[in-house]
């Protein structure tokens, strides 16, 4: 019993994680088609706000969500500034942001030095049938799902949504309609960015503080991406299903590493038998 | 004799839709042969079964008396075929004279090779723009350096997808002019259009398709003032001037 | 000569011209003689930047011919360098073998290629998503060699050792006159420079021979390219073997250099390094990418002196101005650009018999 409580827990876990990790860029990728290679930055900067802001006694939704905001602002100003160049330029735009990446992380490190205290994990833990676990990552999972059900209510109930949702389809016919397609970019970006210093701030309690940090991110972010498409409302869920069951089977048979691996070898296998993501997938169904 | 190209019973279905519908058409050695027909009438899925591009649903493809419905395009081009789709296929990065060059690599060898490419230059009258870039040729222009890869090969059939789409009736006009001196030199060439103009400069034989399937078949001449075949055009009521 | 020279120049590299090839020659004849000026240690050192190009070059072909990004350029570098360590160890001090532990090196990185290449290339993956795939394989490798460190983890004598790294990896040497003769110092260096030599020549003749036509007609227009008969998935895949196992040459001498491999040579930052040093010099020609290479290594030696931290953002910030203002890449960009002024010049200086110039299509 307590096997298959730990079992459900990991993989709740691990989903929440990859929905919350993958959402800002799965954003940016279906919309703008660019590759964001500074998304684990986004997410350090949600993080490091938060825990200062914390730590200057902020309470810590406080924290989080001016991290998140932060990182929202930060990512408009580097659309406005280097990435619009690149729109629909997948390669130029993986290496262009590669770059980006390289100066804020190594900024980072000269800034701020290798590492700093985080914040303790709040809300301490329930038992449950003999097991521990962890109430506050409980509270990720409910987060990770509001915020899939808030993009629904943005994209799908909201002017802006409905701007966004034209310009993914045909950008020039958009514009052509009125759409302001360059303050859509602009938002969607600072949306895509906003909801990786979401992640950031989220997880900051649970892990150490460093300029690398979004690098434990990127993995599993990218995977679910690729893995499920353009569309984040459509693709994202079920990708992050599938791969939260492969990431906890692989992690609780043979340990952190394999799960690591097991991640990656999917998305081989995803790419090549669905080279649009499950996004291309659900599509096909419902016609 | 059997037919150079043969379409037998071909179908093709997309969900649904029967885009091309018990389709049989044959096309004899050395004939110019055009295929016509109003929006949606199937010719260019016949087109890309022909050519390859994907397996028809129902149906055989022959060429040259042998059964090619399993191969792929790749395949079918070296078995002697050429083709030119409707949007121009250039290698825009590569100057005219190498995009010439890689189309005729594989038939022709030493000092064949350059005087072929010139020869084909002239024949599509670019051998000013020779050291271009395919990229930067103007439309019609790049329709025609396609037009010379697909013909530098020597292919025993030409297909031809719409090639004067988007040209200037100038362009168009020696467009045919040239189709039809490879035609008389023995080049056997399937073309499908829409533009009635080009069909009467050019055409012998066509081939009407409507609704995926063989409508009407005879010269340009019958064809054109087949009453049925005006309606399809033009909805029941109107006649063709 | 003529002949050699027909072969080597062409339409996918630059630089074809008596100038060219003469101050080409001049940089090989100094490069013969440079360790006569400088220390054992500095030539050492030389030849460990020259020992990368081979991945450079590599990629180059894949990429900037091919059309392919590949991240996989350190995963056949650690593949073959894991390799040359365990044969090495195994077998190759006593038998006086270590050259063929470098050739069964290349040999195992080009059928790990052969195996992900036509993974890839038949299973139809394309554009970004080979970059994707050859990453996460790439950092899947990295990952599992990563947590090898257990003793139980060996093949043979070779212990992999985890993030630690294999040590104690014979060098190269071939039995000589009194004994061996090790390839360190400079008879590494001549090694390298005559590697460097052949596979720069014979890169040359493999882009501007027919291989090379259709290999840049299908990074143009694959479909027009297949329309013309060609099985382009072949040349695909031989470009991706040939690229992969150069990457492997260059894992398998890093090797036997400093006798010593680890995972992080093949997980990121490292997997950046080729695509770093192939997009900022020019992946579109040769010796845009030998010398790219070349020049990005030096100024990031000579920055990581000082901090690691300015070495990369500089390397960072390079990457960035690259693709902003010349993306097909610093060099290339010269080079196009010197090309069409020489052209321009020989128009302008062509005369007719009156005397007066007129400008003219360039005759080559």
């Amino acid at each position: 019993m307590l096997q298959t409580i730990s079992y459900l827990y990991q993989v709740a876990d691990v989903f929440a994680f990859l929905v919350l990790a993958a959402a800002g860029l799965a954003i940016i990728f279906g919309m703008m088609g660019i590759i964001n290679m500074a998304h684990g930055e986004f997410i350090a900067v949600g993080a490091y706000v938060t825990t200062y802001s914390y730590q200057a006694g902020a309470p810590l939704v406080l924290g989080i969500l001016l991290g998140s905001a932060a990182a929202g602002l930060f990512g408009i100003a580097l659309e406005r500034t280097v990435v619009r160049r690149f729109y629909h330029r997948p390669i130029d735009s993986l290496v262009a942001t590669w770059g980006i990446s390289l100066i804020m992380t190594q900024g980072a490190l000269l800034l701020f030095g290798s590492g700093a205290p985080g914040v303790g994990t709040p809300f301490g833990s329930v038992a449950v049938a003999g097991g521990s676990f962890s109430i506050y990552r409980l509270v990720l999972l409910l987060i990770a799902v509001l915020v899939l059900a808030g993009l629904y209510l943005v994209f799908m109930k909201t002017r802006f949504g409905v701007h966004a949702r034209a310009t993914m389809q045909n950008a020039a016919m958009a514009r052509s309609l009125g759409v302001p397609v360059d303050r859509v970019y602009a938002a969607t970006f600072g949306l895509g960015a906003a909801l990786a210093g979401l992640a950031g701030g989220l997880y900051a309690p649970t892990m150490t503080l460093s300029p690398m940090m979004g690098g434990s991110f990127v993995i599993e972010a990218f995977v679910t991406v690729v893995a499920g498409g353009a569309d984040v409302l459509v693709g994202t869920p079920p990708a992050a299903i599938v791969l939260a069951v492969i990431k906890a089977t692989a992690t609780s048979f043979y340990g952190q590493v394999y799960g690591v691996m097991g991640l990656l070898v999917a998305v081989c296998i995803v790419v090549r038998v669905l080279p649009d993501g499950f996004t291309g997938w659900m599509t096909r169904r419902s016609t | 004799m059997t037919a150079l190209l043969q379409a037998n019973g071909l179908e093709k279905r997309f969900g649904g839709l029967k885009a091309v519908d018990g389709l049989s058409l044959a096309v004899e050695e050395g004939e110019l042969h055009c295929l016509i027909g109003p929006n949606g009438a199937g010719k260019s899925t016949f087109f890309k079964l022909i050519l390859g591009r994907y397996p028809p649903t129902a149906g055989t493809v022959h060429f040259k008396g042998e059964d090619i419905t399993k191969l792929v395009a790749a395949a079918r081009v070296r078995k002697g075929m050429s083709v030119k789709m409707q949007v121009p296929g250039v290698f825009p990065q590569l100057p005219v004279v190498q995009n010439l060059t890689i189309a005729l690599q594989s038939h022709f060898g030493g000092s064949d090779l350059p005087r072929e490419v010139e020869r084909l230059l002239a024949f599509v009258d670019l051998t000013r723009d020779a050291r271009k870039l395919a990229g930067n040729l103007s439309h019609g222009q790049k329709q025609w350096l396609e037009i010379a890869m697909a013909v530098g090969v020597t292919p025993t059939l030409l297909l031809l997808d719409e090639p004067t789409a988007g040209m200037s009736p100038e362009e168009t006009w020696k467009t045919g002019e040239m189709i039809l001196s490879l035609n008389k030199g023995g080049m056997t060439v399937l073309v499908v259009e829409h533009d009635m103009a080009f069909v009467r400069q050019i055409a012998k034989r066509v081939s009407v398709l409507h609704f995926g399937k063989l409508f009407a078949q005879g010269d340009i001449d019958t064809i054109t003032n087949d009453e049925a075949v005006q309606e399809i055009y033009l909805g029941k009521g109107h006649h063709a001037h | 000569m003529k002949n050699l020279l027909s072969l080597v120049n062409g339409p996918q590299t630059f630089g074809q011209g008596r100038t060219f090839w003469s101050a080409a020659l001049l940089l090989l004849v100094a490069a013969l003689f440079f360790p006569l000026f400088v220390s054992n240690y500095t030539v050492g050192n030389v030849a460990f930047f020259a020992v990368w190009v081979f991945m450079a070059l590599g990629l180059s072909l894949i990429w900037g011919y091919g059309g392919m990004l590949s991240f996989g350029q350190t995963a056949f570098f650690g593949m073959a360098g894991y390799s040359y360590g365990v044969i090495a160890i195994n077998f190759g001090q006593q038998s006086n073998l270590t050259f063929l532990s470098l050739i069964l090196a290349l040999v195992m990185a080009g059928l790990l290629a052969l195996l992900i290449g036509y993974f890839m290339i038949y299973g139809r993956i394309t554009g970004v998503f080979v970059g994707i795939v050859t990453l996460s394989l790439t950092l899947t490798l990295a990952t599992f060699v990563n947590q090898t460190a257990g003793p139980e983890w060996r093949i043979g004598r070779a212990r992999l050792n985890g993030y630690n790294g294999m040590t104690r990896i014979p060098p190269l040497s071939i039995p000589w006159v009194d004994g061996k003769l090790y390839f360190e110092g400079t008879a590494f260096y001549f090694l390298v420079l005559a590697l460097l030599v052949v596979t720069y020549l014979g890169l040359r003749i493999l882009v501007n021979s027919r291989f090379g036509n259709v290999l840049v007609a299908i990074r143009e227009n694959p479909d027009r390219a297949e329309l013309l008969g060609y099985d382009i998935r072949r040349y695909q895949l031989a470009a991706f073997v040939i690229g992969s196992t150069l990457a492997g040459l260059s894992g398998a001498l890093y090797t036997a250099w400093g006798q010593f491999i680890a995972p992080a040579s093949m997980a990121l930052p490292a997997a950046a390094m080729p695509i770093i040093w192939v997009a900022v010099g020019g992946r579109k020609d040769l010796t845009a990418t030998m010398v790219g290479t070349l020049l990005v290594l030096w100024l990031f030696q000579s920055l990581i002196v000082i901090s690691q931290q300015y070495a990369l953002i500089f390397i960072g910030a390079l990457l960035l101005v690259t693709i902003l203002f010349t993306p097909g890449g610093y060099l290339v960009w010269l080079m196009e650009h010197w090309q069409a002024y020489t052209e321009r010049r020989r128009e302008r200086a062509v005369p007719l018999p009156s005397g007066r110039p007129v400008a003219e299509g360039a005759a080559e």
